[in-house]
């Protein structure tokens, strides 16, 4: 395998992708490098090209070209071994509604091959971290929407995975459970999990994140620290910002 | 292992949670065999029986009465109610009383009108060869007439049909007769049995041949079809679950979800298609369990468990897959719940009235039983009727596998496709 040199963690090379039914491109040639242990927010208004970002990431679906390399302890990550080293975190609540959260932490948390030893603590901390204990063996689908977005990221960290791509983690939730995850995912982050977001809350990116990547139309217009960022638009926040580079205009 | 195993809980936990599925699956093929083989009994007797209930009363003085009734019970023809008792002037009441279609009275002249016949009938002859015919003086009685009810609702050549049967035997006891007295009078004692044996016994025969496609003379009974029939039935309509079951993780995002993690989507499918097959096995055996055992206990025919009990196994994997596979494609191809739902029930009444489930197919016209051939749930129901009716021949179940074998290799093909142009395999 190839040694790269420490911290990046994603390298992603001049990727693009066109679906077949699409006429222009969802992504243009997008490079970018994120860093070991970073919180690395890509954002965009609706249809820039964030979920197709993740979902190329992730390993759902190929680019049309380039390539994004994961690198691990200095080594390239083989497709098969990238599967067991991420977590995802989607949009949807992509579970079992009519199972308990302890069923559906099961289910998963055997798909990444975690001994069942080492499953059922891991589920019983993640509930008990997450305010789920109470709930763990009621079905999901009485659950509010803030239960359920705890629910969706209890199993994409499951097997604590070294990078989490969250979807748009906390949309549709109360402020008291948006802390929460928030509240969690800083501490895995400190605990050296290397997290990428997307999000349309700028204010809790610009809390969350360390640095950014401003997708639009597909491309990369904006990338960096986001304190730098401000510094170089001479914008007071990141809404600001996002505003300037995009424009006032509606998006489908 | 320990993968697979949570693969399967899953897809069981799954399957208890549904509870309108599981009720769909389970309570619906024995509510529909109960119901269906109650209604339909009566109907496959009189396809399957072939004896037309007959109400007689016998006035007869004579034996030659006798005779006619025991000639028509010997036929197999009839299921004779003998009823002597009753009154002509009664028996029009009797008969709907009875709940019978037909009755035939036998006057008591009978026997003395047909000998009296008989008798003039020798005369003639004896005349026409100018030999002395009987000078002993006898009463005249008049040539008796039957009298023949029927109820109006059977159809004009039904009761033709069964009046040409009673003509038929009349006329073999008018001929025994009439030779009977020819000889006494030629003095020539018993000697008449040859010639009786040789103008009533030995006559035209007519060879029935079978004109059905599958040559087939064996029909069933109304439980082995309804308890087979509804089975599969309910087999297929585990579209509804399985089908909604597979939309609903397609579109929440749980198949995706499963593309990121270090397993594979077979698993997925594989743990699907074991549960759903252990329901379908699960079906086949409670619904046979109401055949065996709670069907006779209602008066209904008993459903005997085949000898070939590796046929009959067999038979159950092969239309299990066949049904299982069927959910998966519409479960792949339907863009949402209702869809799959929807489509998924009513193309497999449509399936099961083609392939003789809701009718019998060799009771449908022929181009309907040609078209019966592309149900798989014709095939499946034949696979049940050669365990049934022929003993679980295989090479006749060769036919049956060969089909379903074609049909499940397109519905997992066509559900293969589906998911990989979605990107889920």
């Amino acid at each position: 395998m190839e040694d790269i040199s420490a911290p990046v963690c994603i390298q992603i090379r001049h990727v693009s992708k066109k679906y077949k039914s699409a006429q222009e491109n969802s992504l243009t040639d997008v490079s970018l490098n994120i860093v070991r242990s970073d919180v690395f927010g890509l954002l965009g208004p609706n249809g820039a090209g964030k979920t197709t970002l993740i979902s190329i990431l992730c390993g759902i679906i190929p680019p049309s070209e380039g390539e994004a390399a994961f690198i691990i302890d200095g080594k390239v990550l083989s497709p098969i071994e990238r599967k067991s080293r991420i977590g995802f975190v989607p949009q949807e609540y992509a579970f079992y509604q009519e199972l308990t959260p302890r069923q559906n932490l099961d289910y998963f948390g055997a798909m990444y091959n975690i001994p069942k030893n080492e499953l059922l603590e891991r589920r019983e901390y993640l509930l008990n971290v997450l305010g789920l204990s109470k709930s763990a063996d009621d079905k999901v689908e009485t659950f509010s929407g803030g239960m359920k977005r705890r629910v969706n990221l209890a199993i994409g960290i499951i097997h604590k995975p070294d990078i989490l791509f969250l979807d748009e983690p906390t949309v549709g939730v109360d402020v008291q459970s948006r802390n929460a995850i928030i509240r969690y995912l800083q501490s895995i982050n400190e605990a050296g999990t290397t997290i990428i977001y997307t999000s349309h809350h700028m204010s809790e990116a610009e809390e969350f994140c360390k640095n950014i990547a401003l997708i639009d139309h597909g491309k990369v217009i904006a990338e960096g620290d986001i304190q730098d960022l401000k510094t170089q638009h001479n914008v007071p926040n990141l809404q600001s910002l996002f505003i300037n580079l995009t424009g006032e205009a509606y998006r489908d | 292992m320990f993968k697979i195993f949570s693969s399967l809980r899953k897809e069981f936990l799954l399957l208890i949670n549904d509870k309108t599925g599981l009720a769909l699956l389970f309570l619906m093929p024995l509510l529909l065999v109960f119901i269906i083989t109650i209604i339909q009994d009566s109907a496959y007797k009189m396809v399957n029986e072939n004896q037309i209930a007959l109400l007689v009363v016998n006035k007869d003085a004579g034996k030659e009465g006798g005779k006619l009734v025991n000639t028509l019970k010997k036929s197999g023809l009839f299921k004779i109610d003998s009823q002597d008792q009753i009154e002509q002037s009664a028996l029009k009441k009797e008969l709907l009383a009875r709940g019978k279609l037909i009755a035939l009275f036998i006057p008591p002249t009978f026997s003395a009108g047909l000998e009296s016949n008989a008798q003039d009938v020798s005369n003639i002859l004896m005349q026409d060869l100018g030999l002395e015919s009987d000078s002993t003086t006898r009463e005249k009685v008049d040539m008796p007439r039957l009298a023949f009810y029927h109820d109006p609702v059977l159809q004009e050549n039904y009761s033709q049909s069964v009046m040409g049967i009673i003509q038929s035997y009349m006329g073999m006891i008018e001929n025994s007769l009439m030779i009977d007295r020819m000889y006494a009078s030629m003095d020539l004692g018993n000697k008449s049995e040859v010639l009786k044996e040789k103008m009533i016994s030995n006559r035209v025969k007519i060879d029935p041949i079978v004109a059905s496609n599958n040559n087939s003379t064996v029909l069933p009974n109304s439980t082995q079809h309804n308890v087979p029939a509804w089975t599969i039935f309910a087999m297929f309509f585990m579209v509804v679950s399985l089908g909604s079951n597979i939309v609903k993780e397609r579109i929440n995002g749980s198949f995706l979800r499963l593309k990121t993690m270090p397993t594979t989507f077979m698993l997925v499918m594989f743990s699907k298609m074991a549960i759903y097959v252990m329901v379908a096995v699960l079906q086949v055996a409670l619904t046979f369990s109401m055949g065996i055992w709670i069907l006779p206990r209602l008066g209904l025919p008993q459903l005997t468990v085949p000898e070939n009990l590796i046929a009959l196994l067999a038979v159950t994997f092969v239309s299990s897959m066949a049904a299982v596979s069927y959910a998966l494609m519409i479960g792949a191809f339907a863009r949402t719940e209702q869809q799959a739902n929807g489509f998924g029930a009513i193309s497999i009444i449509i399936f099961g009235a083609i392939g003789g489930i809701l009718v019998p197919t060799f009771v449908m016209p022929a181009f309907m039983q040609t078209a019966s051939n592309f149900s798989p749930l014709h095939w499946c129901l034949e696979g049940f009727y050669v365990l049934f009716l022929k003993g679980g021949s295989w090479r006749e179940l060769g036919l049956v596998f060969s089909f379903l074998g074609i049909f499940i290799l397109i519905c997992q093909l066509a559900t293969y496709f589906k998911l990989r142009i979605e990107r889920i395999l």
